[in-house]
């Protein structure tokens, strides 16, 4: 019996025990729960934000912070070329790593909605986050098994006598970092196509090509366009991320695979506290910025109040 | 979607090549694990190709290494605070979210997950300037809790609050008709119907904890967790015994994930059994 009430979802918020609620418990006491949380949020999240901005308008005078509002430390950082090429490259990186991400989560998130028997979507789906509960770490460390200098490609390049010595090409640079942010990354695509896809009615499907539409035009002109709520989901849960990366390109990349996150790594680890500042701040700008952008294109209902 | 019959002579020729596509993806997603397992019983002291025996001597290694040790008691310690903090927190929060005549609630819920949406980095920079030059503590496993915590709590929040909002109101109605005070609607109906939510929010900061990597790095100061360890041995390459460290966990984490599957079934099943025996 209590196992039909529990299950009947979708019920509106509780503005219950009606009268004896409001009486009670009235005013500011309904937010008390908040409190524990705004100590934590707010002593140890936004005064730290707050700081890292005022940081990176101060500068350092013989190694001591001085609170004279500059913007100096804005000014160094697009004076040194490689900072600025960093800072572009960190974006490209973060762009094709997201498209080829999605390039390949969609054929994915079609193959498992449409060919694959209901019953059985379930099992596949944790087939794909599994490797995602694994060390986050160790899932790019793995990677120079493959990818080193006596890692997979090469034994087997060496072995079908294509190279004659060890290549490092493979790893240390660029195209290690995307390959290696595609794996880290996937499995966020993968679900969210795959939500968005699941719920597409095939009938659309069905009756475009009753008019003659080649499937793929079915799939360009009908399914995509109504998928858009979960392809930007997707980029916000790859791109925004990826902009931040500090562990994949320190492990794979060296140094041509740098990106913004090691630049402010070195900064603090060489005590560049406000230099540092000012470049986790960009980040942080450029994130805001995408986050409303992305936002607005998926206009967002109050979840609890529907 | 079965019955979606195309109408394309090249019909079976699509379902091949999306077939294909699938199998490339899991091969591509499991291949650099089942390498790591493979590397951890190579006989090969450095660790990568080619095969030389099998070896169980890099585990022995593992277990024998009082660092790894060490390593590991500071991860539990820290993911055992770390998970007490974000649960009490978060599900505290989840309340009044959920329920308080709250003015920009959609604004709140986003401001909630906003450290989950930041890089992690931006918070362990941030916190390191806040613990060291205006706090002036000592980098600790305490301060890497806090830093954790403040990444953790969101989750436990998000789920927390999807239960309380998914659950009929008119079960704490009755109570309340019932006699039931606050405190023990609390106690007999809310808890019980949104343990399952706290116990997923617990596992989830638990797992997130022993994983963290890039806040800790900055708070934890002179102490390693695992994930830190293993980053300072493998900065410079591979070693079997991270290897075999790694399978470990490996290991260690789908034991996780198989009880986090497996215990709500056998809850709901001890429930079942618990009714029937009282009827």
């Amino acid at each position: 019996m209590d196992q039909d009430l529990t299950t009947s979802s979708a019920a509106p918020p509780v503005d219950l025990p009606a009268g004896r609620r409001t009486s009670r418990v009235a005013g500011l006491g309904q937010y008390a729960g908040f409190i524990p949380a705004l100590i934590l949020y707010g002593v140890f999240f936004l005064v730290p934000l707050g700081l890292i901005v005022a940081y990176s308008f101060w500068t350092v005078v013989d190694y001591n912070v001085v609170h004279d509002w500059t913007l100096d430390n804005y000014h160094y950082f697009f004076s040194v070329p490689t900072y600025v090429r960093t800072m572009w490259a960190t974006l490209w990186v973060s762009f094709a790593a997201t498209a080829i991400t999605l390039l390949i989560a969609f054929p994915f998130a079609y193959w498992l909605v449409r060919y694959v028997r209901r019953s059985l979507q379930g099992f596949f789906l944790i087939l794909v986050v599994l490797p995602f509960w694994t060390s986050y770490l160790l899932r790019v460390y793995s990677w120079i098994n493959i990818l080193g200098e006596k890692g997979a490609i090469n034994r087997f390049l060496l072995w079908t006598g294509v190279i004659d010595k060890p290549a490092s090409f493979f790893l240390y640079d660029r195209p290690a970092v995307i390959l290696v942010l595609v794996y880290l990354y996937f499995p966020f695509a993968a679900l969210t196509l795959y939500a968005s896809l699941e719920r597409f009615d095939w009938n659309q499907f069905k009756a475009a090509m009753d008019l003659g539409a080649p499937p793929r035009t079915a799939i360009t002109r009908i399914m995509i366009p109504q998928m858009k709520a979960g392809i930007v989901t997707a980029v916000i849960f790859v791109f925004i991320p990826i902009l931040g990366e500090y562990l994949a390109p320190q492990l794979v990349g060296g140094a041509r695979g740098v990106m913004i996150g090691n630049l402010i790594v070195n900064f603090f680890s060489g005590a560049q506290y406000t230099r540092g500042a000012a470049a986790a701040l960009l980040i942080a700008v450029l994130i805001v910025i995408l986050l409303v952008i992305f936002r607005k294109s998926l206009d967002v209902k109050d979840p609890y109040r529907a | 979607m079965r019955d979606v019959e195309v109408v394309s002579k090249h019909a079976r020729l699509a379902r091949f090549s999306f077939g294909s596509w699938a199998v490339l993806v899991y091969v591509f997603l499991f291949a650099p694990i089942v390498l790591l397992v493979a590397f951890s019983f190579n006989a090969n002291k450095y660790g990568t190709f080619p095969f030389t025996g099998w070896t169980l001597h890099w585990y022995g290694q593992v277990f024998g290494d009082y660092q790894i040790k060490d390593a590991l008691t500071t991860t539990l310690k820290v993911a055992a605070e770390v998970t007490l903090i974000s649960t009490v927190v978060g599900t505290a929060a989840a309340f009044p979210l959920v329920r308080s005549n709250l003015p920009f609630r959609n604004g709140v819920r986003i401001g909630m997950t906003l450290p989950i949406m930041i890089p992690g980095l931006l918070i362990g920079v941030s916190l390191l300037v806040l613990m060291t030059s205006v706090f002036h503590f000592t980098l600790s496993p305490q301060t890497a809790v806090i830093g954790q915590s403040v990444y953790t709590t969101p989750f436990v929040v998000l789920l927390v609050a999807a239960r309380l909002q998914g659950f009929d109101p008119s079960l704490e109605r009755a109570a309340s008709d019932l006699g039931a005070n606050t405190v023990n609607r609390l106690r007999h109906v809310v808890l019980p119907l949104i343990m399952p939510a706290i116990f997923a929010g617990a596992l989830f900061a638990f797992t997130l904890s022993l994983d963290e990597f890039i806040i800790t790095l900055f708070l934890i100061g002179a102490h390693n967790t695992l994930p830190i360890y293993i980053y300072t041995q493998v900065k410079f390459g591979i070693t079997p015994e991270v290897n075999a460290l790694a399978s470990l966990l490996l290991a260690g984490s789908l034991v996780l994930i198989a009880v986090a599957f497996a215990l709500p079934l056998a809850v709901r099943k001890m429930r079942f059994a618990f009714r029937a025996r009282k009827a």
